[in-house]
């Protein structure tokens, strides 16, 4: 493995482009009951050796943008109806389909939520670790062997060698989520996409899951995007966080700036409706009502059913994501209201 | 001291694993609950945590009588239920009600809501006459934040925060004492998740309940609960005041599990002391000798392979099972003033 010196975000934007760029994405869900907009206008950036956290609840289409970034969004019914996805400054969605296997895979790589139904049942976990050498380097079985015990005993699965030839079943939760990881880092990619990478998993395992990620990320200086609900890892580990609600990006920012001064109303609520483990409060302050169904997203601003500021204008005009402060974006209305209250 | 409503006595739950289609042999047991003591007292939230697996759920079902404990009793008002009359059973039945974890199965798809909320008085028609009861559905769904006119809609067209909220109107239909709660808002988007944690409150001040809240989220343990019990491995191994468990940890297990918890403030991030446990849970069919915990512990000796350490205080002021019990300050107490400057100098030490 080499391991790669991970120059500042800062160093790396100097150089005129990001790592990854996401611009403008849209993608819908042609579904018989209608049209699912899961992703609306959604522009992010990823530099070297940076987290990126999307933050946001279950139908906010935060698996979406990662799903189209990998070649796996099911289609039909997901289409992708505009924008560009830019991995070194090159359009991944226009690239003819070979050009985009070489990316997918070496280059950039996903963890998923659920390991035990995102491996495969019948294979072992050596034959799945090792087929990504297989296929993509052209390596033998016994070289794609001998490369998953390496890999495995990277991602501190112990006695590795004695488990290559295991199946997904005889793993625990944790060590199921080590394979995936694994497999995901066996050709060393620069990004590394973590949908929900612990949420299927106890706190105790989850802290071992982050660390080990965290470690990785400083090993070879790969970009992170972390697609979470959890408000907490995004705090631990994140630099920079995108708050995701009902397809849009509502805020964007760097991750102290977000948490302790949010700039939308949504974070806001988001922030008092979660009892804290370090204080006990009498009472929370939940948002009212219900995320929206993404087949009917409200007129104006998605949120502003649910919003305590709300006013006539909300309703109509669907504010932009516009810049707040230095790095701090926020498409609301009322944004300078919220960033100083 | 009150008498309690539900006591748990030395419960122990096996469950056999068996070898063989027509005979059966026993080739051992899973150890599911392995000696659990509870009590709830009138009006009282107790919150039991741990993480999958260590038997909270088995606690549930032997305590609301689903499964028969393979030793000790369960008391409701010091009467054991394994051997009252039915008819007492009965009665047992109707004070204790349960709210479960998914609200996507736990309501029928082809009943309405008020079929659902309105079966319990089927089954227990001394309550509420025949007359009344639609009323009172509709009274009992805008108790819970429902619109009343929903009555006659299907599960289907709600959302998982109102299904919830069914849930718990039907929970609340036979005018229960205590209200088991397994897990109850774990499966809900966070926004939700604060409207039905606050609706508990209410109803729980309203009708005067005892809740026993099952949870492995440790911050809302530490929200609703005035007791909280942290199970390991089918044992108890800590149980104090809501204060005795999160500010004065004792054991092992609750610090690691403490400091495990990620924390949504940018000030507190570095200033807890984490401590990353190694390995697995063990398996229950297999549980290690002595101490369940030793085989993760930072602390363990020699001692904790042999004997296992009783629930009992050894000087920290609330029972620990650990035999080298000590109070460690895990989650720092939050200190509001220094609030801001902690995030500046964090920001500082952060830049990658």
């Amino acid at each position: 493995m080499t391991t790669l010196p991970s120059p500042s975000p800062a160093v790396a934007r100097a150089g005129g482009e990001h790592l990854l760029e996401v611009q403008g994405l849209s993608v819908e869900f042609r579904t018989p009951y209608g049209v699912v907009r899961a992703v609306r206008d959604v522009s992010y950036t990823l530099d070297r050796g940076e987290t990126l956290a999307i933050l946001g609840e279950s139908g906010s289409g935060k698996s979406v943008s990662a799903q189209t970034i990998m070649g796996i969004l099911e289609s039909p019914p997901g289409h992708v109806t505009g924008g560009r996805i830019l991995y070194h400054g090159q359009d991944m969605l226009t690239m003819p389909k070979d050009e985009q296997r070489k990316l997918r895979g070496p280059e950039i790589s996903m963890v998923f939520q659920d390991a035990l139904s995102a491996l495969n049942p019948v294979f072992t976990v050596g034959a799945q670790i090792a087929e990504m050498f297989r296929a993509h380097r052209g390596a033998s079985k016994k070289e794609g062997l001998e490369k998953a015990a390496e890999l495995m005993d990277r991602v501190r699965i112990p006695n590795a060698r004695g488990r290559l030839k295991d199946y997904p079943h005889q793993f625990s939760g944790g060590m199921r989520q080590r394979v995936m990881i694994a497999m995901a880092l066996a050709l060393d990619p620069t990004v590394l996409i973590a949908d929900e990478p612990t949420t299927a998993l106890d706190v105790t395992v989850q802290a071992q899951i982050m660390d080990l990620l965290q470690e990785l990320q400083a090993e070879n200086g790969m970009g992170v995007i972390l697609i979470t609900h959890d408000l907490g890892v995004v705090n631990e580990v994140a630099d920079r966080v995108a708050v995701m609600y009902a397809g849009s990006i509502v805020e964007t920012g760097l991750i102290d700036e977000v948490f302790s001064r949010p700039a939308h109303p949504y974070t806001v609520g988001l922030m008092s409706s979660i009892p804290r483990v370090d204080a006990r409060d009498t009472r929370l302050t939940p948002i009212v009502g219900a995320p929206p169904n993404l087949a009917r997203i409200p007129s104006g601003c998605a949120f502003h059913p649910r919003c305590p500021r709300a006013q006539d204008v909300c309703a109509v005009e669907a504010p932009a994501l516009v810049e707040v402060a230095p790095g701090r974006r926020s498409a609301c209305h009322f944004a300078e209201e919220v960033l100083s209250a | 001291m009150p008498e309690p409503l539900l006591e748990v006595k030395g419960l122990v739950k096996h469950f056999p694993i068996t070898l063989g289609v027509v005979r059966q042999k026993q080739v051992g047991a899973v150890r599911a609950v392995d000696g659990v003591d509870l009590a709830l007292y009138p009006q009282e939230t107790v919150g039991l945590v741990g993480e999958s697996g260590c038997g909270k759920s088995t606690v549930t079902k032997v305590l609301m009588a689903l499964e028969k404990p393979t030793a000790g009793q369960v008391l409701h008002h010091g009467k054991d239920v394994f051997s009252m009359s039915a008819k007492e059973q009965k009665q047992f039945r109707r004070s204790v009600q349960i709210i479960f974890q998914d609200p996507y199965t736990s309501l029928n798809p082809r009943m309405t809501v008020g079929d659902i909320v309105g079966e319990p008085w089927e089954i227990h028609p001394e309550v509420l006459p025949k007359k009344g009861r639609q009323a009172a559905v509709q009274d009992l769904l805008e108790r819970v934040g429902l619109n009343p006119d929903f009555i006659n809609r299907y599960p289907h067209q709600f959302s998982g925060g109102q299904r919830q909220r069914i849930g718990i109107a039907r929970a609340l239909a036979l005018k229960p004492e205590v209200i088991v709660c397994d897990e109850p808002v774990s499966a809900l988007d966070v926004s939700v998740q604060a409207q039905v944690v606050n609706l508990l409150g209410d109803l729980q001040q309203e009708f005067g309940l005892s809740y026993l809240f099952i949870a492995h989220d440790l911050s809302v343990v530490r929200h609703i609960s005035d007791r909280v019990n942290v199970m390991y491995l089918g044992r108890i191994i800590e149980s104090g005041t809501n204060e005795d468990v999160y500010e004065r940890p004792a054991h092992p297990y609750t610090q690691a599990l403490l400091s495990a918890v990620p924390s949504h403030d940018p000030a507190a991030r570095g200033q807890k002391k984490r401590i990353v446990l190694q390995g697995d849970l063990p398996s229950p069919a297999d549980p290690p000798t002595g101490c369940h915990f030793r085989t993760r512990c930072f602390k363990a000796q020699d001692v904790c392979a042999q004997e296992y350490p009783p629930l009992v205080d050894r000087g920290q002021g609330h029972p620990s099972a650990c035999h080298f019990a000590e109070v460690v300050d895990v989650v720092p107490v939050e200190d509001a003033a220094s609030a801001p400057d902690r995030v500046t100098s964090l920001r500082k030490t952060r830049g990658r």
